[in-house]
């Protein structure tokens, strides 16, 4: 007979969540990335473009994180209570972008016009900004609920779905020029990376999280936004389809990674604190503390 | 959740540990136990308002664990060892009672002491003697029996507060001794781990007193729940107390003087005035033998009895005429010698410890140990007083309380002394707030200290020392453990006697004794019988503990589940546990700890639902076992004189006693006894059944809080505390020597040395080096202290097996392992969960490292009693334990026949594989 | 209209953990699950250091972001101030665990029992399934507040009607009641002391006070 004998964890500083794995994670990248792919595709549509296959593409990108998340909950069954709470949960929200999403992306596939290709870009992006703010109001998790965190998910999405777009222009030469959307959303997302990083810096943040993003942080400025910019410029320089795509591959990789990173790595819980130490007796108080904290935070907790 | 169709809620207690009794209820639903819950029928009544520990919680566990032992059980396999499966086969009741009978009628007819003159059953009891709380009638057989045997510790001695136990009752009948929380405003803790061990009542004292604004300095080497709620925290040397203790005495006798004291007190209730002669000894009345004191308003020395005397407290003075008497009678005569009074040399005694020559010894700041002393004396706000129940007593709401391993083994006389002697100089001892005793154990009778009181010689109250006179000294020890022999002031008075001797030799005497010996060979006990103990995990070097229980001829254990000691038995019987049988116990009066009540009477543990398996009732297989053996009448007697019971059953007015000639039902045995206990506390106005308790749990009529205080009691019998000045043990140590000695037995000399009347400091932690190099080891090597400290969740009851206990236990620091001291740690290389040996010079423990800030650099502490082999659950907990690496040897052993928790230790990391090696 | 909340005076807590034991028993919570518990807080370098302990919980916030997130309305806020988890609509999304800053929820997946893969007998009467894949935390003992509204009983006074943890705690340190009543218990606690709450700056709200001096 075995028992199960639970081993002490530290249960006081911040600890990587446990209950969002890499399904989780996968909507997050892969309904990302797939939201953005369709708004994009919907601007080219807007062009007289034919995008389905990238539209396919953008709503089986969603689809597939909709069921990695399906495998994760724990009661798979009765999913359909999702769109219960559309009042305030994001979530419902997210949810309830989705079936129209599908029905207007199937529409468009169906009938090739641009109208519900656009209808399916604006929900991609409404899926995507939905994604953002679930993070955003995950209170318990201080890298997502910090302010600039929404703008940092929101612009990889955006840049993997032209990452994407260049990559296409492998198979689909005509879409290179997309590479200077490419350059552009790079550098936006750079931004919003910079400025995140800094503001959980100086606000404070679970060592533990600030941790796992700056391991990301050279190569993601570097390797997943920089290079891939300069690629795209010169890909648009050189006219050269085949370094778009290589540019587009790296801001996709540099972008999932890095909400890889944000829901498995950086999603530290808040943790503990005490402003106050309680007073034994005729003792005295001590300083707050808030364990598992940068020491920025810490000096402000006390 | 389906709704249950019946749910009851049983009232019962829980005295797992010597914290308790605690009230409960426990939940039955479909007559199946669900939940612990207070019982608040009791708020009222029980200090900790009906409450129970975090322990309690465990009961259903322990009840349903499916590892229990559900049927008796014989061992198959003749070989015993740790590496041998015992082959345990289920036998029916019938067969397993049979056995133990047919032992118990061999033994009868063969004599009940062995050719060494001791008892040939021996028994076994755990924690603190609260297996008497859950064994029913099975002390009205042993009492039937005859001899028996309690020396095989499972701790007892050493893992108590042994010396405080000895020395408190001796001087204030304080068996345990205790702040008076409830009055309290300022208590120094020297490793008094109360918040952790002092059960619901202390922890809500306590805590009352904190909210209230009283100021707790915790001393201690690390940072235990009590330090931690603490004001203050002073992280001491291991074992170095007694300097610290010595020196608050200092600067409250040297720096402050006797103006600042508690004069009345000392001149009135101490034997601070007794004149003491060039030889150490009392001066005495010539004539008389009384102990002369020098009377200020005659101006001459008189015996201390003298009506209208004003004594001196200090000052030496001439005296005319005067006599002294020594060890063996031995007779001074002195003319014009000149006599110090007690406390005269007390403060002559005490001037060399001031607080900075403690700094040196107890790496303790001079000012800080300066500081607590005179905050000490502050608070002991002296002249002041308080009204209860309409007298009028001294208020003097200050106390030092020591723990475990301060107040046993070497060092531990000079703390219990001093701490003593802190009360008495500021008048707190026995007085409202201050330090009290809380119970009597080496003195009758048990539920009442105030009746233990009576004069005695030399204006003290009555002792029962074990005699060292020539004609009475026990030269053939009764028992194994010598404790009539060796240790006179644990006496031979009352039941308990025997088990608070040296527990330890009565282990390391059956495979060798000292060169000298000069006494019977001991032999193995043909029968031991072992409840609620497990001394191959509780004591110390378990591994050579549990390879002599393994040679033992016949073991008998009242297993809960198989563990380390019952490994080594040949039957196994099942008892019903906890919730599930029946029996009645006193409540109020007096208990261990901080348990003073404000009410006393019984409380019933009843049968909440039905045993598992084929478990039985205590009681069953006690009068089974008493009539197969052939002792019916006599156990039945026994009932009737109230052993096992709270009263007699039969007494005036009143006669419930059982017909001797007839096997009782366990039920009719606890209503009578139910019945002669409400009609006695009650004094004859209410006769209640078993039924009635088993409907309301307790009864109760209330308890005058001026029984808490012993000193209006020794006022009433013009009684004198034996403080400061310890005369009596200084002419007790010498006599013993002298029958030592006569018999060319030397192996107990250095334990002679502690019998002084007034206490130094020697080097106690260099004890411990000692004994390392004697042991042919490096001192260098050992680097570290090694100690442990209680658990709330594990501490007694056998809880290690307790998944429950396991996992509300991983929420307090240190349960994962060794705790050490996090900057130590880094400089060994060691990080928060590496896996560690802790080694000494007899071998090593393993566990995860635990780094904290909460503790000494030169000190590791390892939680609670672990390194279990075979205990189901705990044996996969791969938790490391002291016990498995302290020696057991006679250089560590006290005057009291006790020693501490402490062993040198070298620590490192190791993977794995090292411990597979190993 | 009442505010259902919890005092704890951590001057008195001693981190027995006597509460988390009674709430796994009240509760039958699996093993691993623990809907309260006593932290151990260590702060501080030696020789100059602190231990706190606090009992932390679902805080009942007034303001909770578990409600707000959870997409089912599985989790509500009562009137009286209880959060609650409807177990029949919980999805098992673990969005509300990622909401709250007290680590006071989870999901068990499996069934767990003490020893072994076999409950015991008090483990069986109490299983229940449907708090499988699904959101748990504590629930302030709600059975009992309801039949406190029932029977007219004062939770935090009356036994029967006031949450295990506060029962059994026997430091005396958690007090429960209403704050809207200013004779009650704990308003009458927290205006003679000095508390805070958890991440205040968080802005939820929540019902349980920490006590750490007197005014």
């Amino acid at each position: 007979m075995s028992t199960q004998l639970p081993q002490s964890p530290d249960r006081i500083s911040p600890r990587q969540q446990g209950n969002w794995d890499w399904r989780a994670a996968s909507n997050f990248i892969a309904g990302g990335s797939g939201g953005g792919l369709l708004l994009w595709s919907a601007l080219i549509a807007l062009q007289g473009g034919d995008v389905r296959l990238l539209q396919a593409a953008g709503l089986a990108l969603i689809a597939a994180g909709l069921t990695c998340v399906w495998f994760e909950i724990g009661r798979p069954w009765r999913a359909l209570n999702t769109f219960r709470h559309f009042g305030s949960s994001w979530m419902t929200r997210e949810a309830s972008v989705a079936p129209l999403l599908f029905a207007s992306g199937l529409l468009a596939l169906w009938s090739g016009e641009a109208l519900p290709a656009i209808t399916t870009g604006v929900l991609g992006l409404a899926f995507l900004y939905a994604q953002a703010r679930i993070l955003a109001a995950d209170k318990g998790i201080p890298a997502w609920r910090h302010p600039r965190c929404r703008p940092l998910v929101v612009a990889t999405g955006l840049t993997e779905g032209a990452g994407l777009l260049a990559c296409a222009s492998v198979v689909a030469p005509a879409l290179w020029p997309v590479a200077w959307l490419l350059a552009l959303l790079a550098g936006v997302r750079l931004l919003a990376w910079q400025r995140y990083l800094a503001a959980l810096n100086q606000d404070g943040a679970p060592a533990g999280a600030l941790k796992a993003l700056h391991r990301i942080d050279a190569e993601f400025r570097w390797g997943g936004n920089a290079v891939p910019a300069v690629l795209a410029l010169l890909a648009l320089a050189t006219a050269t389809p085949l370094l778009a795509a290589a540019a587009g591959a790296l801001a996709v990789i540099a972008g999932w990674r890095c909400k890889y990173t944000l829901v498995c790595r950086a999603a530290y819980t808040q943790g503990f604190a005490l402003p106050k130490l309680p007073v034994r007796g005729r003792g005295k108080s001590g300083a707050g503390v808030k364990p598992g904290w940068n020491d920025i935070s810490r000096r402000v907790a006390a | 959740m389906s709704q249950a169709k019946t749910v009851k809620h049983v009232p019962t207690f829980c005295y797992n540990c010597v914290s308790g009794p605690d009230f409960m209820k426990v939940k039955v639903e479909d007559g199946v136990a669900t939940e612990v819950e207070p019982n608040f029928d009791a708020e009222d009544v029980h200090p900790a308002r009906g409450r129970v520990c975090v322990k309690a919680y465990g009961l259903v566990q322990k009840t349903y664990n499916p590892n229990r032992i559900r049927t008796p059980m014989k061992r198959t396999n003749p070989k015993k060892g740790r590496d041998e499966d015992p082959g345990f086969v289920p036998i029916s009741w019938d067969e397993a009672l049979d056995l133990v009978a047919a032992k118990l009628k061999d033994i009868r007819a063969r004599g009940l002491r062995d050719a060494a003159g001791q008892p040939r059953v021996a028994v076994s009891l755990g924690h603190g003697g609260t297996p008497a709380n859950y064994l029913g009638t099975f002390p009205a057989l042993l009492s039937a029996w005859g001899p028996i045997d309690y020396s095989f510790g499972s701790g007892q001695g050493v893992k108590c507060v042994h010396s405080e136990h000895l020395y408190g009752e001796f001087w204030h009948r304080g068996f345990t001794v205790a702040g008076d929380t409830p009055n309290a405003r300022y208590v120094i803790a020297v490793g008094a781990n109360v918040d952790v061990t002092g059960g619901p009542c202390a922890v809500l004292r306590h805590a009352d007193a904190r909210v209230r604004g009283y100021k707790r300095v915790q001393v201690e080497p690390h940072l235990t729940v009590t330090g931690a709620c603490s004001a203050e925290w002073v992280p001491i040397r291991p074992k170095t107390d007694p300097a610290f203790l010595f020196a608050l005495i200092h600067v409250l006798v040297r720096e402050h003087g006797l103006a600042q004291l508690d004069l009345p007190f000392l001149r009135d209730r101490t034997a601070s005035p007794y004149l003491v002669g060039p030889d150490g000894l009392y001066l005495r009345d010539a004539d008389s033998d009384k102990p002369l004191l020098w009377d200020e308003a005659s101006g001459k020395a008189v015996a201390h009895d003298t009506p209208g005397v004003v004594p001196a407290v200090a000052g030496r003075y001439r005296v005319a005429r005067a006599a002294s008497v020594d060890a063996d009678q031995a007779r001074r005569e002195y003319a014009d010698v000149e006599g110090a009074t007690a406390y005269e040399m007390l403060s002559a005694h005490i001037a060399k410890y001031t607080p900075e020559w403690a700094e040196t010894i107890c790496d303790v700041p001079a000012a800080t140990i300066r500081r607590i002393a005179e905050e000490y004396l502050e608070a002991a706000s002296i002249g002041a007083t308080i009204e209860i129940e309409g007298q009028t007593l001294p208020l003097r709401p200050v106390a030092v309380t020591l723990g475990k391993s301060v107040n046993n083994g070497w060092g531990a006389y000079e703390c219990c002394w001093a701490r003593t002697v802190l009360a008495v100089l500021v008048g707190a001892l026995e007085n409202p707030g201050g330090l009290v005793g809380t119970t009597v154990r080496l003195n009758r009778p048990q539920d009442n200290r105030h009746l233990s009181v009576k004069p005695g010689e030399d204006g003290f109250m009555v002792q029962y020392f074990n005699p060292t006179d020539k004609e009475h000294w026990q030269t053939e020890p009764a028992t194994r453990n010598l404790h009539q022999t060796l240790v006179p002031i644990v006496g031979h008075n009352a039941a308990w006697s025997q088990a608070l001797g040296p527990t330890q030799l009565a282990w390391m005497f059956q495979n060798e004794r000292p060169a000298g010996w000069d006494m019977p060979t001991p032999n193995f006990p043909d029968l031991w019988i072992v409840y609620r103990s497990n001394p191959a995990i509780s004591f110390w070097d378990t591994k050579n503990l549990a390879a002599t229980a393994a040679r033992f001829p016949y073991m008998v254990a009242f297993a809960y589940t198989v563990d380390e000691t019952s490994h080594m038995a040949d039957l196994l019987l099942p008892e019903a546990t906890d919730l599930e049988s029946t029996q009645m116990i006193r409540i109020g009066g007096t208990k261990y700890m901080e348990q003073f009540w404000d009410h006393k009477g019984v409380v019933l543990r009843q049968s909440a639902v039905e045993p598992q398996g084929d478990a039985r009732d205590f009681t069953w297989i006690t009068t089974e076992l008493a009539k197969r053996s052939g002792l019916l009448t006599p156990y039945v007697e026994a009932l009737n004189r109230g052993v096992s019971g709270v009263a007699p059953l039969k007494g005036e007015g009143y006669d419930f006693s059982l017909d001797p000639t007839q096997e009782p039902v366990p039920e009719k045995v606890w209503d009578a006894v139910c019945r002669a206990a409400s009609v006695t506390i009650s004094e004859g106005r209410e006769e209640l059944g078993l039924d009635w308790f088993k409907e309301h749990g307790f009864y109760a009529v209330p308890m005058s809080r001026l029984e808490w205080y012993l000193t209006p009691t020794m006022e009433r019998q013009g009684l004198r505390y034996e403080l400061p000045y310890q005369e009596r043990l200084l002419r007790v140590g010498r006599e013993l020597g002298n029958r030592l000695h006569e018999h060319k037995m030397n192996w107990w000399d250095e334990q002679l040395s502690e019998y002084t009347a007034l206490p130094e400091w020697h080097d106690v932690p260099a004890r411990w080096v000692r004994n390392l190099e004697k042991a042919g080891a490096t001192a260098a090597d050992f680097p570290f202290w090694l100690l442990t400290t209680k658990s709330m969740q594990y501490h007694a009851g056998g809880n290690a097996g307790i998944a429950l206990m396991r996992e509300v236990a991983l929420n307090v620091r240190g349960h994962t392992g060794v705790i050490m001291n996090a900057k130590t740690a880094a400089g060994l290389g060691i990080r928060e969960g590496d896996r560690i040996e802790v080694r000494s010079h007899i071998g090593a423990t393993y566990g995860k490292a635990a780094l904290v800030q909460g503790i000494r650099p030169d000190t590791l502490v390892i939680i609670g009693q672990f390194d279990h082999w075979a205990t189901p659950v705990a044996k996969d907990l791969d938790l490391p334990s002291l016990n498995t690496i302290a020696p057991m040897t006679l250089d560590l052993t006290d005057a009291t026949g006790s020693g501490a928790d402490i062993v040198r230790v070298a620590v490192r990391r190791v993977d794995a594989e090292a411990k597979a090696a190993a | 209209m009442k505010r259902y909340v919890m005092a704890i005076d951590l001057r008195r807590c001693v981190g027995c953990q006597t509460c988390t034991a009674a709430c796994k028993t009240t509760n039958a919570t699996p093993p691993g699950v623990q809907w309260r518990r006593v932290l151990d807080l260590e702060s501080g370098e030696f020789p100059d250091v602190r231990r706190s302990f606090v009992p932390v919980a679902c805080m009942h916030c007034a303001n909770p972001p578990c409600e707000e997130v959870c997409p089912t309305t599985a989790t509500k806020k009562r009137a009286d101030g209880l959060v609650t988890i409807d177990y029949d609509i919980c999805i098992g999304c673990a969005n509300c665990i990622m909401a709250c800053p007290y680590e006071a929820r989870s999901i068990q997946h499996e069934a767990r029992y003490a020893y072994g893969d076999q409950p015991m007998a008090s483990e069986a009467a109490r299983f229940d399934p449907d708090r499988l894949g699904v959101a748990t935390k504590c629930t302030f003992c709600k059975d009992r507040i309801d039949l406190a509204a029932r029977t007219g009983q004062v939770p935090g006074r009356d036994p029967e009607v006031t949450p295990a943890c506060v029962n059994a705690c026997i430091s005396g340190a958690m007090h429960f009641g209403d704050l809207e009543d200013a004779a009650s218990n704990v308003s009458q606690l927290l205006a003679q002391t000095e508390h805070f709450r958890m991440h205040e700056e968080l802005g939820t709200e929540p019902s349980v006070y920490y006590i750490w001096d007197r005014k």
